[in-house]
């Protein structure tokens, strides 16, 4: 292959400015010394030329409005929810995104915790458990009063030697 | 992205851990415990109710006393294992022993004496920072009512 075959390639890629800045140099001056090239070249600018011509005459009897109409009709149509959804629940499964669900697992999960040990609503249930009694002998009344979610025990004394005024323990003890 | 995401994503999930297990540790070992006594004297000669008896005045309610007069506040902090005596009003005494601290309930084993005799002998869970009420004894013509509350330290 001479040099004048290897220029004559490379002519269409110079036109277009796809050389390196050397090689389109070296072409460009080969081809300004070579008449054979330079013919070549002119024949090479003529095609583009007519090609040129004819693109732009078929271009211009597109009809590209309704190209654009459907483009713009896409970009501002309503998705179903259920897309946004999908995508939604999609971009959460990106990596750096699902690294923090882990920390925010372990947040859920302590409030939980909290939730289930301070019970909502700050109404800590005041009931005490009785586990056993021994009152040696005496009566005793066990009362579990809802509203205030108190537990009274209430132990009747002996009137016999123990009450300092039997009388008015007995009056007053048993109210509930 | 993931690799400059990962380092501090990792440090936040073992300061979490670590939190947790740090909040777990000190709320499930108690110290002690801290018990008031609230000695009242209900009564139905008047209406009267000691404005000091406000936070408890609806706990009194179902007793239907009419009059409540606080005699005697007192408070003391037990470690688990040992025992605290309270004097109550009477010439009696209230012996407080803590059992155990579990789910937030405080067991208590609970001793009311009248001089040397025994009165009631019970052992009860109260809510961490709660109470029981324990009534009955007579006392000054009406009749005495403990307020006995618990607190984990």
């Amino acid at each position: 292959m001479n040099q004048c075959e290897t220029i004559r390639e490379s002519i269409g890629r110079w036109l277009d400015g796809e050389l390196q800045t050397a090689d389109s140099e070296a072409v460009r001056r080969h081809v300004e010394g070579c008449p054979d090239c330079a013919a070549a070249r002119q024949r090479l600018e003529k095609i583009q030329g007519m090609l040129g011509n004819l693109l732009t005459a078929e271009a211009s009897q597109l009809e590209f409005a309704p190209f654009w109409r459907e483009v713009r009709r896409r970009i501002e149509e309503k998705r179903p929810w259920y897309e946004e959804l999908i995508e939604w629940a999609q971009s959460l499964l990106i990596a750096p995104r699902l690294a923090w669900t882990v920390p925010a697992a372990i947040m859920v999960l302590l409030g939980l915790l909290s939730l289930a040990k301070w019970p909502v609503g700050g109404q800590v249930s005041n009931y005490a458990s009785v586990e056993s009694i021994d009152t040696h002998g005496r009566n005793v009344a066990l009362l579990r009063e809802d509203k205030t979610k108190t537990t009274i025990i209430w132990l009747y004394q002996d009137p016999e030697g123990e009450s300092e005024n039997v009388e008015e323990a007995t009056k007053s003890g048993p109210a509930f | 992205m993931w690799k400059k995401l990962r380092n501090p994503v990792l440090l936040f999930s073992l300061a979490l851990v670590s939190a947790a297990s740090w909040l777990h540790a000190a709320d499930s070992a108690p110290q002690s415990v801290q018990v008031t006594v609230r000695s009242i004297l209900a009564g139905s000669k008047s209406d009267e109710f000691d404005p000091k008896l406000k936070s408890l005045e609806q706990q009194l309610k179902p007793l239907k006393h009419r009059s409540y007069r606080a005699l005697k506040d007192e408070t003391q902090t037990i470690s688990w294992q040992g025992s605290k005596v309270f004097e109550i009003p009477g010439g009696r005494s209230l012996t407080i022993v803590p059992q155990e601290f579990q789910n937030d309930r405080i067991g208590l084993k609970i001793r009311l004496t009248q001089g040397d005799k025994p009165l009631i002998d019970t052992t009860v869970k109260i809510a961490n920072k709660g109470n029981i009420i324990l009534g009955g004894p007579a006392h000054e013509g009406g009749s005495l009512v403990l307020s006995i509350s618990a607190a984990s330290q």
